[in-house]
């Protein structure tokens, strides 16, 4: 019944009857979003800020969101801090490592476009957007919880925004 | 020892091969012969009035007409510090390693070379550090170096304001 409780707008009851009529893009996009686990990695000082974000006094919790540490079980992946050369090869990884469907959040100005590093630099990526697709980005530097918390809910924005069509192209046609 | 009484031993001991420099800062500061630099380098760490037992840093520097590396070293015993600079040619800069002296300058002397391409001869492990496995693009912290991925800053004074 939880399901039904939480989400009155996706779920209809049929009185009298154990059946519930919904869209299944509806269900779909709102199971996805409310349990967006995010993948447990921090680059720089950004990452004190993602920290701070899981802990109790702002709690990433709520939003359904925990922490994974293996990129199996992760759908989002939160890029917190400075994107070195050398680290740009390993989150590369990371990210094939992810299943479908999988979103990432850019956070500060260095994971966006390389921010105070972006001049006279030869260790730091030009933005984490040169190697994996990014969904969200949040300027700031570092930002703060709450920019953060902003940042995840225009995530599960996006998600709810999804068509069926979208997300079932990956899959190739039966064959008769 | 204070300053004045370090700066003093190391001109008797060691003359012409020792440039004190005349600096504003609390510690000794000195320019050390690089034929000398082994040989004043064991005396600081192994005479009982200064021993200086801790290499706390190693830096190479890039200037127009040399390089040089400086030498940070410190005493826990008597509390005092001191900076050390060798002079280094442009071209085919060579050093001897002070790793034999100091362990702790094995990874300094890893970063400056890989970083400045300032040879250490005699290091007992020359790899390089900090830099990702496939580089190839040069030393990249001297001067007018470019590379992939490489901004430069905007001359502001040319009114090239972004």
């Amino acid at each position: 019944m939880g399901i039904i409780e939480k989400a009155p707008l996706y779920v209809e009851k049929i009185p009298g009857g154990g059946i519930v009529i919904t869209s299944a893009e509806g269900l779909l996009n709102w199971s996805r979003a409310s349990s967006l686990w995010y993948l447990l990695f921090g680059l720089a000082c950004c990452a004190i800020e993602m920290m701070a974000t899981g802990a109790s006094r702002y709690d990433f919790d709520r939003l359904g969101m925990f922490f994974r540490a293996s990129p199996r079980q992760a759908d989002l992946m939160m890029v917190c801090g400075t994107v070195t050369h050398k680290m740009a090869k390993r989150i590369k990884i990371l990210y094939d490592q992810m299943a479908e469907p999988k979103y990432v959040l850019a956070m500060g100005g260095c994971a966006c476009d390389g921010g105070p590093f972006y001049y006279d630099c030869y260790s730091v990526l030009k933005g984490v957007d040169k190697i994996i697709p990014v969904d969200v980005y949040i300027p700031g530097c570092p930002p703060r919880p709450e920019s953060l918390l902003q940042g995840a809910l225009k995530v599960r924005e996006k998600i709810y925004r999804e068509k069926i069509k979208d997300f079932a192209g990956d899959i190739p046609p039966k064959q008769a | 020892m204070n300053k004045d009484q370090i700066e003093n031993k190391l001109a008797t001991r060691f003359g012409s091969a020792v440039e004190i420099l005349k600096t504003k800062f609390p510690e000794p500061c000195m320019y050390i012969v690089i034929d000398k630099y082994i040989e004043v380098c064991k005396f600081l760490r192994d005479d009982p009035e200064l021993a200086f037992e801790f290499l706390f840093s190693l830096a190479g520097v890039h200037y127009p007409d040399r390089f040089e590396v400086v030498i940070h070293l410190s005493s826990s015993k008597h509390v005092h510090q001191l900076v050390a600079k060798v002079k280094l040619p442009l071209e085919n800069p060579k050093i001897p390693t002070l790793s034999g002296v100091w362990e702790a300058a094995n990874w300094y002397e890893r970063e400056a070379a890989e970083l400045f391409g300032i040879v250490f001869n005699g290091h007992p492990d020359p790899r390089p550090l900090l830099l990702y496995d496939d580089w190839n693009y040069g030393y990249p912290m001297r001067k007018g170096w470019t590379g992939p991925d490489f901004i430069p800053m905007p001359d502001k004074s040319k009114g090239a304001d972004e």
